[in-house]
């Protein structure tokens, strides 16, 4: 795994521009991250966090500034382009879940190969396959309702993980688990960071979490104010 | 709740039409029926009562022209009849007894005594070459209903008039009877009686003027048509040599009065959809406000499908056959709904309004169309929900 992933070049995020209540969430961030590169997302609640991750995730445009999938550009892409990207490019992993209430497990892993109109039956497959990766396969059937916290969020995981995409977007995915749930979600993340060679963003406000990663930036108001890589 | 709700407002609505619809389409139907079933095809009349002149010679010039079966001047007037210690009014027609059968639908050919036993087949021996100065057979026909309430037997002697007067009447002795169809006609007019034209024209005065001068009057033609010759083209050439007879009389197709009652029902089936279309259009609205509503309880839902990269057009079938379903169940229960408050009116209601919902004709097609259209417009409403599902921002729909 070499090059770019991912590249901020001069981004800002302004919500409510010209008006008095404007807020800029990111305020000229330019950073790149290497292929198959842990990273953490460190901050205060409000520094900008989850709007740099809505923007590498294609799920916000920048007011202004580059955001860059490898060399594309992907901050220009129309909303049909950014739809077939979220599917194929990236995984979500959000703190509070999402699944979908009403489908299954299995349903809920299956559900961007559904997007993808993978056949029922290899989709059935490969969603069962991914559960059995993080633990769940004997849970297929259990509605999100049935499952507790961890569980959820491995499925979560294995639903990020459905059509094998080259980055991981992980919003403080542990923030709503208790500790050994937390200790079990984030040592899975890095399995699946190992054996994907997936590139991980990892947003989170808990040091103990942001340890797992190599590479720790640190935002407030908007801006980078660390970058620091492991040794 | 809200579902069934949903389904229940628009079945309401569906259901409106299928009343409208049917109920109006089975009058119509039966309207038609009755037309296309009347023993004659052709009429002639003229703008006013009693109004056609020379009725013996125009009929018989009619009856002369090719490919015509029968054509028999029929005259309404209401006399008196004089019984024994009472007068009652009664409706009495006058007819050429032969040809009787061009004025008589066949729902009635078990009514009459055939052929009508009136003694003067042509009613030539009397009308005598418009003298009527040829003796009288001097016999009458009378409704069942009217010989029952008046206890009045075959053979007995009726004394008819125009007057008040019982010196004035004429007797008639009494050689026959004739049922009526009595759900359809009124208490008065089911007593009724049949006189050959003549006899009728002479007690009415409508025989001659005051001055003398013939007169042979009627109030219309009815001209029936060979079994091979009933084709439009052959109505409309007859029609045309009838009124090229008598310019100035009118002269009826029915094919042209079934075109006018189609033509009638058009309109009315315009302002049945029109009228419909209110209750549908609430119906869809309060599917659209429905939609929208399901837009934001599952606005996370649908954020979240979006999140991963679920096409906006799999979100939008989502909706849209959301609301195509719930449309269509409103469809099928404003179907049934409407058959059943229909049915309910024709076992139930009574009168009028029972009659009429008894000939409500349910066409698969019409109704089929409406469900479709029901579904159809549903994608309007839905479209409303695509778009106010699609338009919020991801992160906002997410949080």
């Amino acid at each position: 795994m070499s090059g770019t992933a991912l590249s901020l070049d001069s981004v800002r995020r302004i919500y409510g521009a010209g008006r008095p209540d404007e807020v800029r969430a990111l305020d000229g961030v330019s950073l790149e991250v290497p292929a198959g590169e842990f990273v953490s997302v460190e901050g205060p609640s409000g520094c900008g966090k989850t709007t740099l991750l809505n923007l590498v995730g294609l799920l916000d445009v920048p007011t202004s500034g580059a955001v860059r999938w490898g060399a594309t550009d992907v901050g220009a892409w129309s909303e049909g382009q950014r739809t077939r990207g979220r599917l194929a490019g990236v995984g979500f992993i959000f703190q509070r879940f999402y699944l979908l209430p009403t489908l299954t497990a299995l349903e809920n892993v299956g559900l961007p190969l559904k997007a993808r109109r993978v056949p029922g039956p290899a989709r059935r497959t490969r969603a069962q396959e991914l559960l059995e990766e993080v633990g769940l396969g004997a849970r297929a059937s259990a509605f999100p309702h049935e499952l507790s916290g961890g569980e959820e969020q491995r499925v979560a995981i294995a639903r990020a993980l459905a059509n094998e995409p080259p980055v991981l977007l992980a919003d403080e995915p542990t923030g709503e688990l208790d500790s050994a749930s937390t200790d079990r979600i984030l040592q899975l993340l890095e399995e699946v960071h190992e054996r994907h060679g997936s590139t991980v963003l990892l947003v989170t406000h808990n040091p103990r979490v942001a340890a797992r990663a190599r590479r720790h930036l640190v935002l407030r108001d908007g801006k980078v104010i660390s970058d620091r890589t492991d040794p | 709740m809200l579902t069934l709700l949903t389904i229940a407002g628009l079945g309401a609505a569906v259901a409106l039409p299928v009343v409208l619809l049917s109920v109006g389409g089975g009058v119509y139907d039966h309207e038609r029926a009755a037309l296309t079933s009347a023993g004659y095809q052709i009429a002639v009349s003229s703008g006013g009562t009693h109004g056609i002149d020379g009725a013996h010679s125009f009929s018989a010039d009619i009856d002369a022209l090719p490919g015509v079966a029968a054509a028999s001047p029929v005259l309404s007037v209401a006399l008196e009849a004089f019984l024994p210690n009472s007068t009652v009014p009664v409706l009495t027609e006058g007819v050429l007894p032969a040809a009787f059968l061009a004025t008589q639908e066949p729902e009635e050919a078990d009514l009459f005594p055939h052929p009508l036993p009136l003694g003067d087949p042509t009613d030539s021996a009397h009308w005598d070459n418009g003298t009527y100065a040829g003796p009288s057979a001097g016999r009458v026909l009378l409704s069942t209903p009217f010989a029952s309430a008046e206890r009045i037997g075959l053979g007995a002697t009726l004394r008819l008039g125009s007057g008040t007067d019982r010196n004035d009447s004429t007797p008639f002795e009494v050689t026959g009877l004739f049922g009526v169809v009595g759900p359809s006609i009124g208490p008065t007019a089911v007593f009724g009686a049949i006189l050959p034209l003549s006899d009728l024209q002479v007690l009415s005065g409508l025989a001659r003027t005051a001055s003398g001068v013939e007169l042979d009057a009627a109030d219309s033609v009815e001209v029936s048509l060979q079994p091979a010759d009933q084709s439009p083209t052959d109505l409309d050439r007859v029609a045309g040599e009838i009124a090229h007879l008598a310019p100035f009389y009118t002269v009826s197709v029915l094919d042209s009065e079934a075109g006018q009652l189609a033509q009638a029902e058009g309109i009315l089936d315009g302002f049945y959809v029109g009228l419909s279309a209110v209750g549908l259009v609430i119906g869809l609205a309060f599917l659209a406000l429905v939609l929208l509503r399901e837009v934001e309880s599952e606005r996370r839902s649908i954020g979240i499908r979006r999140a991963i990269g679920v096409p906006s057009y799999q979100v939008a079938i989502g909706l849209l056959g959301r609301g195509a379903a719930l449309a269509a169940a409103g469809a099928v229960v404003g179907i049934l709904g409407g058959v059943a408050i229909v049915g309910a009116l024709a076992d139930r209601a009574g009168g009028e309004v029972g009659a009429v919902a008894a000939l409500a004709v349910f066409d698969p097609a019409t109704l089929l169309l409406l469900a479709l259209s029901v579904v159809g417009l549903s994608l309007v409403a839905g479209s409303l929900a695509v778009r106010a599902a699609l338009r919020r921002a991801l992160p906002e729909s997410l949080r």
